[in-house]
């Protein structure tokens, strides 16, 4: 494996679970190494269980995902020593202080930096003797950033973490993340139907149908290459309603404005999903 | 210290569960230990009443009119130990239910799998260090169960010889354990399997009831196979002693070939419709058989001597232990397999 080897890839991806529903619908994935990816879509658009399948947790229906190369069905150990990974749901043993999560951490997790992990909540102010139970929503994900992080683990997964912070711990969150990463130079995939909150902090963004890749570029990229026009253009990708319930186009290449990074996935989910056409935006 | 560390996540990620099994047991074993005591107690200070008691009561005198009170006492402190000694035989699937059917259960059930098995490599040894700890204080809480059980048990029956005596087969000694191994495990399988803990307390209830079950089962099988057959009567007509140390496999009919058949079974083959038996216990079909000598076979006593209890303790305890590492096999392959949540 080469540096400029993708560190997570899905090929043909395809997930369909018991009741005949297909998360996943066969998506070509590659992420290169370095900086925060912002792993956007609406709810059901199959983002957990694309990156369950990258942590092992979920087994494709077809094609295959690799870790650094390695495929987690075939080296569950090996693929899991190069991620981190932090669940939709912060879920903390209740009985567990603080410092005993990293106890575990460091008794699961050969190399475990529990000084690194400890020092990460400190400088937050969590109290390390503190019951999960006892903490916050907020703080509870901070536990698990830092035991994610505590594995110094080259990539890391984090499946929807922001999801139910507030403002406040959410930004909180993604200064923690983005520093970890930059300091660290790992790779991070966030995944988020929040745009605003990853806007600043991603290096990429992945548009996620419903169970199809609609964009995978960098944020400046998406930025640079789309714009929005106020009339009908054949080669739009999309068209929505906007805030005040006029409809705009999402164009590449010039338009009559600049696009927020909030149009271009809104524009791209519509393209994908034919009914928020339709829909004003809230 | 790892070791250490391990043992404490494990107690506080399952405290409750721990904290109130300690509690039976402690309970448990004091009420054995109290009635141990008790009946030790009463016969060292009543000897003219209570001494040689097997005799006293066989031989159907009766009770010297002074000593019915101190009869009554001892009787009812060792029916109550009776009661605890047959605790010991359900505290194993006690264990399996409260401790093993939860363990991984919870763990999916409240998602903390998810962080469990991405900070662990392999999650089979995520799986083995979690019962590590769990098991070892069960069955250490167990053993205790089983020393109080043999120590109630020795001081029910003083004129047994305990390591060479079925006397509470399968209430103490090594099958407690044994069968606690094998019950926490398939508790822990079925938690493993639902991923959900009150479902899985529940199923497992119903579950290991089943194995151990059919386990008996094939006990009942396999000691009848071993068994040796008594007559309670030899040709003389003279009362065989009875082998009060073995385990009854069976009553029934010594034909006179030698075959035993039980009474349910000489009904169900039509070999006996009615029972007709003479003071020597020989048994008839009918009385005129009884009349002309034909007799059916003798009355007589399936079983297994005493001297083989050792025997059958290893043979119980070992088989009870392979359904244990079966189940942990099975957990181990559902854990590898399954999402976790």
């Amino acid at each position: 494996m080469t540096v400029t080897d993708p560190v997570l890839e899905a090929r043909e991806l395809a997930k369909r679970y018991r009741r005949g529903v297909w998360a996943l619908g066969g998506i070509d994935l590659a992420l290169p190494a370095g900086g925060i990816t912002a792993l956007v879509g609406p709810n059901a658009a199959g983002k957990s269980t694309l990156i369950k399948t990258w942590v092992g947790f979920e087994k494709p229906t077809r094609g295959s995902v690799r870790v650094a190369g390695i495929d987690p069905w075939k080296d569950r150990s090996g693929a899991l020593a190069k991620l981190g990974y932090v669940p939709q749901s912060p879920a903390l043993y209740d009985g567990l202080s603080v410092e005993d999560h990293l106890d575990l951490a460091r008794q699961l997790r050969p190399g475990f930096d529990r000084d690194y992990a400890r020092n990460r909540l400190a400088q937050l102010d969590i109290p390390a003797d503190r019951g999960a139970r006892d903490l916050s929503g907020g703080q509870q994900a901070q536990v698990a950033l830092a035991l994610a992080l505590g594995t110094r683990a080259p990539i890391l997964l984090l499946d929807e973490p922001l999801a139910s912070l507030d403002p406040l711990a959410r930004r909180e969150f993604l200064h923690v993340l983005t520093d970890a990463v930059r300091g660290d130079g790992a790779t991070a995939l966030l995944s988020s139907h929040i745009v605003t909150d990853v806007e600043q902090s991603c290096d990429r963004l992945i548009v996620l149908g419903v169970g199809k890749v609609l964009l995978n570029e960098s944020v400046a990229a998406a930025l640079e290459s789309h714009a929005i026009s106020l009339t009908d253009r054949p080669d739009a990708v999309a068209t929505f309603a906007a805030p005040d319930g006029s409809r705009i186009w999402l164009v590449r290449g010039d338009g009559d404005r600049a696009a927020t990074l909030d149009e271009v996935v809104l524009g791209y989910l519509a393209s994908g999903r034919p009914s928020l056409a339709s829909t004003p935006a809230a | 210290m790892g070791a250490l560390t391990w043992a404490r996540l494990s107690f506080r990620q399952q405290r409750w569960e721990l904290i109130l099994v300690v509690i039976g047991v402690a309970a448990v074993a004091a009420a054995m230990l109290y009635f141990a005591t008790t009946l030790d107690g009463m016969r060292a200070a009543s000897p003219e009443c209570l001494a040689n008691l097997d005799t006293f009561v066989d031989d159907g005198s009766g009770p010297a009119a002074s000593c019915q009170a101190v009869l009554n006492s001892y009787y009812e402190a060792y029916n109550w130990g009776t009661n605890f000694v047959n605790l010991a035989w359900l505290a194993p699937f006690g264990m399996g239910v409260i401790l093993g059917a939860p363990l991984v259960a919870r763990e999916i059930d409240g998602g903390t799998a998810q962080l469990a098995w991405s900070l662990s490599r392999s999650r089979v040894g995520w799986l083995l260090r979690r019962i590590a700890f769990v098991t070892l204080f069960g069955l250490g809480l167990l053993a205790v169960v089983t020393v109080m059980s043999g120590l109630l048990t020795g001081a029910m029956f003083p004129e047994k010889t305990l390591g060479e005596d079925f006397i509470y087969f399968g209430r103490r000694d090594l099958p407690v354990v044994a069968r606690g191994f094998g019950a926490l495990m398939v508790g822990v399988l079925v938690g493993a399997i639902v991923g959900r803990v009150l479902p899985a307390i529940l199923l497992s209830v119903l579950v290991i009831g089943l194995v151990f079950t059919g386990l008996s089962f094939a006990h009942d099988q396999w000691n009848r196979g071993e068994a040796r057959v008594q007559r309670f009567y030899d040709d003389s007509g003279t009362s065989i002693p009875f082998d009060m140390s073995g385990l009854d496999v069976g009553y029934g009919l010594q034909r006179p070939n030698g075959e035993f058949l039980s009474y349910g079974d000489a009904y169900a083959s039509g070999i006996l419709i009615e029972t007709y038996q003479d003071e020597q216990g020989r048994v008839y079909a009918s009385m005129a058989d009884m009349d002309a000598g034909r007799l059916v076979g003798h009355d007589a006593r399936s079983s297994i001597p005493g001297e083989r209890y050792p025997d059958l303790v290893l043979r119980d305890s070992g088989v009870a232990v392979l359904v244990g590492v079966v189940a942990l096999g099975l957990t181990a392959v559902v854990v590898r397999r399954r999402r976790p949540r």
